[in-house]
């Protein structure tokens, strides 16, 4: 009775949170959807805005700037924290400490602040560092430092990367070979979950592309701003098909995670199979 | 010609002297141990052997060959890590094949090698279990396995039976010494655990805050110590300074401390004859605590605290404040430093 209880409880809560989350979609899909709203109720539902919004040619380009942005900086902040973290396990473990503090940095960092403080001192400066792409880049490197290091720490902290170098070593192998082969694969939970976290950070970043990219880059988020001047509903359509997107984009990256997972259990159950008989 | 040889081997890291002028040798197709409490230096000088280490002073001598400026991956030694450290992402084979595709060896040789490995610890049909799927004792025979399957110089084992519950170690020391002979490979065990060392073990390097306290064979070292932390480390000896051990027994003063093994104490009711050859001393027992087969009594001689060893027979038990005897033979009070 105590268990159904609390059962009870817990399903209650869970359901209060998805309404929550779920709700102000609901609502933006809804009026997506309707066609005039002036009066209590709308005149009726049409699809209108959305074959309007896949009928213009300047909806695509946004799209692909938007998802060129989000994915860049964060295979680019991946890369250059693994390798600052091999630096860390093998060669100054003492190191890791002040990691943690230039990592940690950028939570503290408002996107405007960032955005500016880069803007005045870059643009005066000869290319390629006055590149407005090549700034963006970046500065969004910066802002998800913080996500990509964790995510690649925690699950170091779950193997003894030191040790498994070590004894890669000892078979031969170089300790950035040991590294590539033998710490990193262990490590693509974590990158995957941070790299997920900086992607929707970065996709839904309004404030530092408009200010560093401005109309060098107009990526979605700048396209539905100009929007919100037109068409209410047609910026509520925009929202929903952002939002499949990422969806999209989060959902892939899962499933194949579970395929891989999926192929190497059903490989060993083979395997185990076959040694039984 | 000695096939490892340490010299004038010296290691600090920052204000702590870990090795202090360590030379020693190893013969080939020998095993050897170094013991020693925590912190005595015996992993650091392992690591040195490896190559994960590099020492302050001292050159290191394998086969013939100064290695001391090698990498690790150039000096044919392969080492098993007291938490196995085996790469969670790859299988059982894998892991075993690790170290033949870095020599990149033909697929079917590769094959044939980790087959006979993994015959040799006895884990066929394990190959595509992943380490977390395994037991303690499996994981650390698939360390051995890969360590052994590139067939190394010389097999360097870190605690590695540590971690490992009490009988199954009894039965992975056997497989260990057993692979040893059947390779004949030169291996050095680094413990802290006395039995294992003496069980495993062609010569004992006995270490103490850096130094080799004494080096020598098994028993040797057991029955012989030649420093008093020797003889309090490998065998629980009852180590006596000089003047108390003259007072104790009436003897002219002996500069020298005194090591006395506890089970070659003879514990009676009875005063026995006076022998020339043996102490006898009018004692009081304090208190006894059972050690497996044996129980240990705590003797009060005079102004001394002598620990007994008795084999365990519930008939012949001695009780606290009882007054007993303590027969000890003169050639086993052991001088010692």
């Amino acid at each position: 009775m105590k268990h159904d209880g609390k059962q009870r409880l817990n399903l209650t809560v869970m359901a209060l949170v998805s309404v929550y989350l779920i709700l102000p979609l609901m609502l933006t899909f809804l009026y997506s959807l309707f066609q005039e709203w002036t009066s209590i109720l709308p005149t009726g539902l049409t699809l209108r805005y959305y074959a309007d919004l896949f009928a213009d040619p300047g909806f695509y380009m946004p799209i692909v700037r938007t998802m060129i942005i989000s994915t860049v900086p964060v295979l680019l902040c991946s890369l250059i924290t693994l390798l600052a973290m091999y630096v860390v396990v093998v060669h100054h473990p003492r190191w890791q400490k002040i990691m943690q503090i230039l990592c940690t940095v950028p939570y503290s960092l408002q996107g405007v602040i960032l955005a500016i403080s880069v803007l005045a001192l870059y643009s005066g400066l000869p290319l390629p560092f006055s590149d407005r792409i090549a700034m963006l880049v970046c500065t969004y490197c910066v802002l998800i430092l913080p996500y990509t290091y964790r995510g690649i720490q925690n699950s170091l902290n779950a193997i003894n990367a030191r040790q498994m170098i070590e004894a890669a070593q000892l078979l031969g192998c170089h300790p950035l070979a040991a590294y590539l082969r033998v710490v990193v694969p262990n490590l693509v939970s974590g990158i995957t979950v941070s790299a997920m976290l900086s992607v929707s950070l970065l996709f839904g970043d309004f404030v530092v592309v408009n200010i560093i990219g401005g109309s060098y880059y107009s990526t979605a988020q700048m396209y539905l701003y100009k929007m919100m001047f037109r068409s209410g509903q047609q910026t509520s359509a925009m929202i929903v098909i952002l939002f499949m997107l990422t969806l999209l984009i989060s959902a892939s990256v899962l499933l194949l995670q579970q395929q891989r997972q999926r192929n190497a259990q059903v490989k060993q159950e083979e395997a185990d199979g076959i040694h039984t008989v | 010609m000695a096939y490892i040889q340490f010299e004038h081997i010296s290691k600090r890291f920052g204000n702590n002297r870990v090795l202090t002028d360590i030379s020693l040798t190893v013969d080939e197709g020998r095993l050897v141990t170094l013991l020693g409490p925590s912190g005595c230096g015996k992993s650091t000088l392992l690591r040195c052997l490896a190559g994960l280490e590099t020492p302050d002073t001292g050159r290191i001598i394998l086969d013939g060959e100064d290695i001391t400026d090698k990498r690790p991956a150039e000096r044919k030694v392969s080492m098993v890590f007291q938490q196995y450290s085996l790469f969670p992402n790859m299988n059982v084979y894998n892991n075993v094949a690790f170290g033949l595709r870095i020599q990149k060896m033909p697929r079917r040789q590769q094959q044939q090698r980790v087959e006979e490995m993994l015959a040799m610890v006895e884990l066929q049909g394990k190959e595509n279990a992943l380490p977390r799927q395994l037991s303690g004792g499996q994981q650390q025979r698939v360390a051995l396995a890969r360590s052994l399957v590139t067939r190394p110089k010389v097999l360097l084992l870190d605690e590695p039976l540590s971690a490992i519950d009490a009988k199954l170690r009894k039965s992975l020391q056997q497989r260990i010494q057993q692979i040893q002979r059947q390779l004949n490979i030169t291996c050095m065990f680094v413990t802290h655990d006395q039995d294992e060392a003496i069980f495993l073990s062609d010569i004992i390097h006995l270490m103490h805050q850096g130094v080799i306290e004494q080096s020598d064979e098994p028993i040797a070292l057991y029955t012989n110590p030649k420093t008093s932390f020797a003889a309090s480390f490998i065998g629980n000896y009852n180590v006596l300074n000089g003047t108390a051990f003259a007072q104790m027994v009436g003897d002219a003063m002996t500069p020298h401390d005194v090591a006395v093994r506890p089970e070659t104490i003879n514990l009676l009711l009875d005063a026995p004859e006076n022998e020339p050859d043996r102490y006898v001393l009018p004692g009081e027992v304090k208190e006894f605590s059972p050690h497996g087969n044996v129980i240990r009594y705590t003797v009060r001689v005079g102004a001394q605290d002598l620990h007994a060893d008795v084999l365990f027979r519930s008939f012949k038990l001695f009780h606290p404040g009882q007054r007993v005897y303590v027969v000890v033979e003169k050639r086993n009070c052991l001088r010692v430093n």
